[in-house]
């Protein structure tokens, strides 16, 4: 059970990772992220990380790092102009794993106004589990997995921060 | 049985295709679909799956064969057979899941019952059922054959063989299974299925296009350091890299001229993987051994809906006029430690699908082909390059990286096709005139 205030500092940085994301701030919202982190996309329901199967997006650190440097170009095609996004976060639930780290889970439905080719609206419903840390008095993230509920595709562009 | 009529007959492919350019209505128009779901999907060969996705007897795989719905299953004899999805009394689905084992299907609407050749085995209430069991059979793709466990199929009963359509393009599947120090892939990694909006054949154009990776792919260059800055980035003097059509529609972009260091394809140093490097010079001797490590795997597409994509396959799936599916899957290697598997996988999920380094780019700027082919539409160029590409020994037809070579290929065979057997050689129309 966590306290109120963690609740509130949890959310916290659930809306803001989500803003900087919704807002294309690459670099920002790079910050938020731990030397350890994990950012995922499986592409089956139930899947291991660690299983062999092919992921949608599988990143540790580095490969994050890289994307962002590559989103930083200007010139990622598929981010360009950046997609028009707007995510709601609703139902989530904290559990502490170890002094000031969370475990949170939380539904997702991410609007994407696509705009680089044919202008098209996509929706991107998620459940989507945070692993959180509070490091020198600031939240952080050191694992994100987006599970897609349609991870089994088809699945269309996603070069934006999910 | 095959239908007769070809809805083909009305499109006048020779006004649409010529040498040096093809016109937009192929990426647009409904009726050329629906010709190219017959001439190519029906009547000619399809890659199905490899083998090696369904190893025991009973597991099974489903796909698409142009927009037909089948599964592959490997019968208790342990031959493939490739099964139109649809059951023979109600056309319910009667596959449901997308991969397992079963040692019978059973329709989920009345519970027809058939075994893993399609054969009816039961029906509920059976002292209804007049008919014979012989005949209720379900739908079976007339031809099946593999070669290095591709496995193909065709609903053509008629369809000149295999080898006859693979020609010399097995060397390229060769060179695939030669990366394995036992010849041996394995597809167990699953695939990730992403759907773009553009014609299908955009998608074979494209992966074996050598001019558009400076254009398309400066983020790339600019973020990563990778094989490709040796192999398809330079000036255009200094690009050793070859765009080849090995004929009946297969094309390759040949990268191996461009690298100088074994490994170099993999994106690291020889000492990363010493193991592999000793066992593929064990396996193949140590001339052809150096070889591979220092060539690389084939880059290459099999007409019409398989991409040898390095160390991915993939496989192409025409939905609509305007939207496609880019399925892929890493390539995994047997006989090799498990390190090597890792990082094909990590590559794989780098270079392909809905969020990868490179793929991702490609989907938008098809898209924007498509987007540019609507209305009355006109004419795409496909001349370069024609004045300085050459036939080698084998008849493979090899151009500059940045030449069209490979997409003149690709369209010379499509015109056969779509044209049909008689009109596709002018000694074979002269002779029925």
């Amino acid at each position: 059970m966590v306290t109120i205030e963690e609740r509130l500092r949890v959310e916290e940085f659930l809306f803001k990772e989500a803003r900087l994301a919704d807002e294309s701030r690459y670099s920002e919202w790079e910050a938020l992220a731990e030397d350890d982190m994990h950012y995922w996309v499986p592409a089956e329901a139930g899947q291991d990380p660690d299983d062999g199967r092919i992921s949608i997006l599988n990143d540790n650190r580095t490969r994050l790092a890289t994307r962002i440097r590559q989103l930083n170009t200007g010139v990622r095609h598929a981010q360009v102009p950046p997609s028009r996004m707007c995510r709601i976060i609703s139902n989530v639930e904290i559990e502490t794993i170890a002094d000031g780290e969370y475990f949170v889970r939380s539904n997702v439905v991410l609007y994407e106004y696509r705009i680089q080719a044919d202008k098209e609206m996509e929706v991107w419903p998620a459940r989507v589990e945070h692993k959180l840390r509070m490091r020198d008095g600031e939240m952080k993230m050191f694992s994100k997995h987006i599970l897609l509920l349609n991870s089994e595709g088809p699945v269309r562009g996603l070069s934006f921060i999910i | 049985m095959l239908d007769n009529s070809r809805p083909s007959e009305g499109i006048r492919f020779e006004e649409l295709i010529l040498d040096d350019r093809v016109h937009s209505t192929l990426y647009t128009d409904s009726e050329v679909f629906e010709a190219e779901m017959d001439s190519i999907f029906r009547n000619g060969w399809v890659f199905i799956c490899h083998d090696s996705e369904i190893p025991k007897a009973g597991d099974f795989v489903r796909r698409n064969v142009g927009r037909d719905p089948v599964f592959a299953v490997r019968g208790r004899d342990g031959e493939i057979s490739v099964i139109v999805n649809r059951c023979a009394h109600r056309g319910n689905i009667i596959c449901q899941e997308e991969r397992g084992n079963a040692k019978a299907f059973v329709c989920q609407y009345h519970g027809w019952a058939y075994d893993t050749k399609g054969g009816l085995v039961d029906v509920p209430y059976p002292a209804g059922f007049k008919g014979d069991f012989s005949c209720h059979g379900l739908e079976r793709l007339a031809k099946v054959d593999s070669y290095q466990g591709f496995v193909f199929a065709s609903f053509n009963p008629t369809v000149p063989s295999l080898g006859d359509h693979l020609g010399r393009a097995t060397e390229l599947i060769d060179r695939a299974v030669e990366m394995s120090p036992v010849g041996r892939i394995n597809l167990s990694g699953g695939w990730v299925r992403h759907q773009l909006n553009c014609n299908w054949k955009m998608l074979p154009e494209n992966d074996t296009d050598g001019y558009h990776v400076n254009f398309v792919h400066p983020s790339f260059a600019q973020a990563i350091r990778s094989n490709y800055d040796e192999a398809v980035l330079q000036d255009e003097e200094s690009l050793k890299s070859e765009a080849k059509d090995w004929g009946n529609g297969h094309t390759e972009l040949n990268f191996s001229p461009s690298y100088s260091r074994p490994l170099e394809w993999f994106g690291c140093a020889e000492d990363r993987y010493p193991s592999y490097s000793k066992a593929l010079r064990e396996a193949y001797g140590q001339e052809k051994g150096d070889k591979i490590l220092l060539d690389g795997p084939p880059h290459a597409v099999i007409f019409p809906n398989l991409f040898l994509g390095e160390m991915n396959i993939v496989r192409f799936e025409p939905v609509a006029p305007g939207v496609c599916l880019h399925i892929h899957t890493p390539m995994y290697l047997e006989g090799v430690d498990d390190d090597v598997n890792q990082r094909i996988l990590r590559q794989s999920e780098g270079a392909l699908g809905p969020t990868a380094f490179l793929l991702a780019d490609d989907s938008v700027i098809a898209e924007r082909t498509q987007l540019a082919l609507a209305g009355k539409g006109g004419w795409l160029d496909l001349s370069r390059g024609a004045e300085r590409e050459v036939t080698d020994d084998n008849g493979v037809v090899v151009g500059h990286l940045t030449d069209e070579t490979s997409n003149r290929g690709f369209w010379r065979h499509y015109k056969q096709v779509m044209q049909g057997p008689d009109q596709s050689s002018p000694t074979a129309a002269a002779a029925a005139a």
